[in-house]
């Protein structure tokens, strides 16, 4: 044995491996690490053979993976001894058991300094040896520049300098200052110079660091890295070399020589070495982006590489390959090895396999994709369970990018869930929904397909999710095949349902409609009565619609309008198609927006199902067209959105519209008020405003209309642009002058806005703080010879970021309190108050979004209401409101407002008086004025001056 | 960069174990149990090359190689070629065998330490710092003199002088 042994350290070490179990090895450890450290304590009897060797076991158990909390100190003061053997177990041991933050370190600096420029080269190792392996900043900062002496001193042994190197490298990476560029250049071509393999070894990783960092500061070595190649690429008489990592240019010469010296097929068997020097070879190659003629090379021989006996060489060869994917021009040429690479799909490597999937994967394009997607199909049948995941999403991965026909793509999905339903996200089973859904010529065939594999008597539940879904949606185009009468599909998947466990879905709302669904498919016969269509509401008529029915039908106009939207190529979406039949449809295929099953409902209510508000469908399906008696709404209607709702006539129309959606858009307020639903007015928070402006005079009338959702401090807009004329508008532009406290984002607004269609513009909104200032849209167009602008007041208002909230009186109390502070919270006496009975005044608040709470007043004559606002600078805050009124004099009230930012509270102050105080309102009384295009638009400057006019553009 | 070198029994004991980039204590042993599970999974006769990103992070590679009872595993990152590394644990077991005479299991286990001396000798912080088995051997057999040497110049008086402190 070369090296001497410690009988205390063997006795330990058999105990340990004599131990039965887990538990006698803990005890054993446990007496053994008592016995140290009691040892330690007592450090006066200890030799030094006895503190090595108690240093040593520590280690050892330490490998075991106990935890050794001790000992630290007496195994660094081991560096310090004056004697070889306890300095080098205290190097050793040290390296391994503490990293480079122990405050230990700190108590050796010293001594290792002194080791490394003492004369002892055997000290010096060890010293280079720690100082490399532990790296460190503080080792860093006071030894760099001694261990630089070393490297480059002349009369130093090779094997200190190729530790000097290396330790060197180590603390460089730790700290790059300690190497100075300008000096260090010279020294390396110097150092390049060297002879001895080992120090040319640790020199070069030392330079590729430095080149890494700093490649034209160590230009000049350049010669001397190819001359070192060159002598060991041509002279292969040297066993290993890693001197050629990642040097630049000029050494194509030397590479076609390994490129074309290497014989794969004679030297397969263990030549490692040379086979390391080709990779690296090919790697460069890549890196240099040579000629093609090079590059094909290169494949070729990869393509020989994997298909030798050799796994490793086969591993290399598939990673390489992929590597080689990056080069352009050479796909074609690694084509050509698809079939070797699909066998090795099959090799008893898993390793290997996982390179043949990646290589494939990379390599797959339309030509190869149905080949390919079915190979990773076959394979998923064989596959491990670890490769699985992968493999199927990669497998639609690709079908979906690549798929020649969508019949196809449907296929490969179907056979995915089918063969690994487990590893099939949701997304990918939604993805095909989508498709189908989109694509009316491959519903049929999906739903064919799903009827199919329910016919299989083991189903994934994701199969069963996806036929159901297909042939809910589109197992009526199946009806006259045998098998797929709707009574019969819905017995065979109702067969399956049971397999389906929703009951233990995350989502309670979820759990609790499928546990109902389930308790009604037990009910037996009666089932039959509940599952039963409902039967015909009794025959009302609409008053709306009775309106609607007097208005002309011209159904010849609408398919022309159908034929101009679908010629339309604006960015904005265009819809001016006929409105379905049931008005719950989605309107058009225009819609850009495609539906994924996941997404939440409002969502969809809000958007997908949107209508166009040109037309108002009938109940047969019968568009009518709505042109009658608008001269009054558009100033009325888009006042409401900044007047309190309750104020005025108009506000009941407003609101009206809120919940009745499009059909109410046009509807003249005389219709509205005898609507019956009045009576729903508290509706507290309507899903979407809308908003309407009308221009027209007898040839010209264009319609505005809004639709807006409201999520915290964001609104989504959507402004609709109609045209009712025959005539194109033209130049059409629209701004939005925002107030400084409302970041607003609009879409490109189309030129020109065709005959009898609709432009639908989308608008973002962010609220940064509070503010009463009002946005406006700044319209303008060419119709005809006459150019035509207005200025519209946008309805994103301060009460459009409250949300109500209510707070039960344990809450609101310490809250009131707690904003006692001068102008976070504020009172004022207002005068001149609309005289309100307190519930209208409790509804008015509701319609800003103040969530009235009863009881927390014991006086009956006040009022308390609390509410959220949202602004990106204050996030959601906590406002709270109070009003006191005087049963005797109804025009005064006293108003206190409270919340956490002083603005926010003077702000909604202001809001709510302005809501309060019954102001004469000369533009609301008045008529509108129609548009009058002809007028030269010089006259229109007179209204920029007033933003906040609503409709002041009608001149 | 190699990041860890590592030797484990087919029974998945550690035999010795060192990490050039620091891994905390409490992670050691997950480290040991990914490895192995990793590699009694495999059938011999497959390649020595396998991508350890999940056990050691994005980008690493091990080696390894199985011989009688030991699994002698190298890990590293994308800056070293696998073949190299490859050879380079053929170096270390090849120098073991010199040192030891026929290495076995046993020997392994009870020189841990030497192990550690060898090692040392072949990479410091991470890189390959000799890939000539005879230089090591040299270096190693220098230690042996030294260790030597001292403990006989240095027991002997060191005995006595406690004899007599007695």
């Amino acid at each position: 044995m070369a090296l001497s042994g410690m009988r205390g350290l063997s006795v330990f070490i058999s105990d340990i491996r004599n131990c039965h179990n887990k538990e006698q090895e803990r005890l054993r450890v446990d007496k053994e690490l008592g016995n140290i450290r009691t040892r330690f304590k007592n450090e006066k009897g200890l030799s030094p053979y006895e503190k090595k060797k108690y240093v040593w076991k520590m280690l050892y158990i330490y490998m075991l993976g106990y935890d050794v909390d001790f000992g630290h100190m007496e195994t660094v003061s081991l560096i310090s001894a004056p004697k070889y053997p306890e300095k080098q177990v205290g190097y050793i041991v040290t390296s391994c058991l503490l990293n480079e933050n122990n405050d230990f370190l700190r108590m050796v600096i010293n001594t290792v300094r002194n080791d490394i420029i003492g004369r002892n080269e055997t000290y010096q190792c060890l010293a280079l040896t720690m100082v490399g392996n532990i790296g460190g900043k503080e080792f860093s900062e006071s030894l760099a520049p001694d261990v630089q002496k070393l490297l480059i001193s002349s009369s130093c042994r090779p094997v200190v300098r190729k530790k000097a190197a290396l330790c060197l490298l180590r603390l460089y990476r730790k700290n790059p200052d300690v190497v100075n560029i300008d000096g260090w250049s010279d020294r390396m071509a110097q150092l390049l110079d060297e002879r001895d393999l080992g120090v040319l070894t640790s020199v070069m990783s030392l330079f590729v660091s430095l080149v890494s960092n700093n490649a034209e500061a160590y230009w000049n070595c350049l010669p001397k890295c190819v001359r070192i190649l060159e002598r060991m690429a041509r002279n292969q008489d040297i066993p290993q070399e890693y001197t050629y990592y990642g040097i630049p240019s000029p050494w194509l010469q030397v590479l076609q020589r390994i490129l074309m010296g290497t014989d794969v097929v004679k030297n397969v068997n263990k030549n490692n070495a040379s086979h390391a020097v080709l990779f690296e070879a090919l790697a460069l190659v890549m890196h240099l982006d040579a000629e093609k003629e090079m590059m094909s090379q290169c494949v070729a021989l990869l393509g020989k590489f994997i298909a030798v006996r050799e796994p490793n060489i086969r591993y290399l060869g598939l990673e390489n390959m992929s590597r080689m994917l990056l080069v352009t021009d050479v796909q074609d040429i690694i084509k050509r090895h698809q079939a070797q690479i699909i066998t090795s799909l099959k090799d008893p490597d898993i390793s290997i396999r996982r390179r043949a999937l990646d290589l494939l994967y990379g390599m797959c394009d339309v030509t190869n994709a149905k080949e390919i997607v079915e190979e990773l199909l076959q394979y998923l049948n064989t596959a491990e369970f670890a490769m699985r995941e992968e493999l199927s999403l990669k497998a639609a991965i690709l079908a979906e990018k690549f798929a020649p026909d969508l019949s196809w793509y449907v296929d490969v999905i179907l056979q995915l869930i089918d063969k690994a339903g487990d590893f099939v996200s949701d997304d990918i089973w939604y993805r095909v929904v989508q498709f189908v859904t989109n694509n009316e010529d491959l519903q049929p065939y999906a739903a064919a397909k799903a009827r199919e594999y329910l016919d299989k008597p083991a189903l994934h539940e994701t199969m069963v999710k996806v036929s159901a879904y297909l042939l809910g949606e589109y197992g009526h185009l199946l009806a006259r095949r045998p098998g797929c009468s709707p009574k019969e599909l819905f017995a065979i998947i109702n067969d399956k349902l049971p397999t389906v466990s929703y009951e233990s879905y995350i989502d309670v709302e979820i759990q609790q409609r499928a546990v109902e669904y389930f308790e009604l498919s037990r009910k037996g016969a009666a089932l039959a009565d509940v599952l039963a269509e409902m039967p015909k509401f009794p025959e009302r008529e609409s008053a709306l619609l009775k309106k609607a029915e007097d208005a002309e039908v011209d159904t010849a106009e609408q398919s022309a309008i159908k034929l101009r939207s679908q010629q339309q190529t604006s960015s904005a979406i265009v819809v001016a198609d006929q409105p379905p039949v049931n008005g719950s449809v989605p309107a058009s295929n225009h819609l850009t927006l495609v539906k994924m099953p996941s997404q939440n409902i409002t969502e969809e209510s809000n958007v997908t199902y949107e209508e166009p508000p040109v037309e108002i469908p009938k109940e047969n399906g019968a568009p009518v067209e709505v042109e009658s008696k608008v001269e009054n709404i558009p100033e009325t209607n888009i006042e409401s959105k900044v007047e309190p709702p309750a104020a005025h006539p108009a506000s009941q129309a407003d609101l009206l519209a809120d919940l009745l959606g499009p059909l109410a858009i046009e509807g003249p307020p005389a219709a509205v008020e005898q609507n019956p639903v009045q009576g729903l007015e508290t509706n507290q928070s309507p899903v979407g405003d809308l908003a309407l402006a009308t221009l027209e005079d007898q040839s010209n009338s264009v319609q505005i209309g809004l639709k807006a959702e409201w999520r915290a401090h964001h609104g989504r807009l959507v402004l609709f642009l109609g045209n009712k004329n025959t005539a194109p508008l033209l130049s059409v532009q629209a701004l939005i002058l925002p107030p400084s406290h409302l970041k607003t984002e609009l879409s490109s607004v189309p030129d020109t806005v065709p005959p009898r269609a609709q432009v639908q513009i989308p608008l973002e909104v962010v609220n940064l703080r509070a503010s009463r200032d009002v946005a406006v849209l700044d319209f303008s167009y060419t119709f005809g010879t006459s150019l035509v602008n207005v200025k519209l007041r946008l309805p994103v208002v301060l009460n459009k970021f409250l949300q109500p909230i209510t707070l039960s009186p344990e809450e609101f109390f310490p809250q009131w309190k707690a904003l006692n502070v001068q102008n976070l919270k504020v009172q004022e006496v207002v005068k001149g108050v609309k005289p309100l009975p307190l519930p209208e005044i409790a509804s008015l608040f509701m319609s800003l979004h103040l969530a009235v709470a009863p009881g927390l007043d014991n006086n009956l004559n006040n009022l308390v209401a609390c509410t959220t606002f949202f602004s990106e600078t204050t996030r959601a805050m906590l406002c709270l409101v109070r009003i006191e009124t005087d049963p005797q004099d109804r025009t005064q009230l006293r108003l206190t407002v409270a919340s956490g930012d002083q603005y926010l509270t003077f702000e909604l102050k202001e809001y709510i008086k302005e809501h309060l105080i019954d102001i004469p309102r000369v533009q609301a009384a008045s008529p509108p004025v129609p548009v009058q295009p002809q007028l030269p638009p010089a006259a229109v400057p007179a209204t920029y001056n007033d933003p906040g006019a609503m409709l002041a553009g009608l001149l | 960069m190699i990041q860890a070198v590592m030797v484990m029994s087919t029974q998945g004991k550690p035999r010795l174990l060192k990490f050039y980039s620091y891994q905390p204590p409490e992670k050691h042993q997950d480290l040991v149990r990914g490895v192995f599970q990793l590699l009694s999974a495999r059938p011999d006769s497959v390649s020595n090359f396998v991508k350890v990103d999940a056990i050691f992070g994005p980008g690493a590679k091990l080696v390894y190689k199985h011989l009688a009872t030991l699994y002698f595993v190298f890990v590293f990152d994308s800056s070293e070629n696998e073949l190299a590394v490859l050879d380079l644990v053929q170096v270390f077991v090849e120098t073991l065998d010199r040192c030891f005479k026929n290495v076995c299991e046993l020997d392994i286990v009870f020189n841990f330490n030497k192990l550690h001396t060898i090692l040392d000798e072949m990479i410091l912080g991470g890189q390959v710092i000799e890939t000539s088995s005879e230089q090591i051997m040299r270096s190693v057999e220098e230690i042996a003199r030294l260790e030597k040497q001292s403990n006989t110049t240095s027991l002997i008086p060191k005995s006595i002088s406690e004899r007599f402190s007695r």
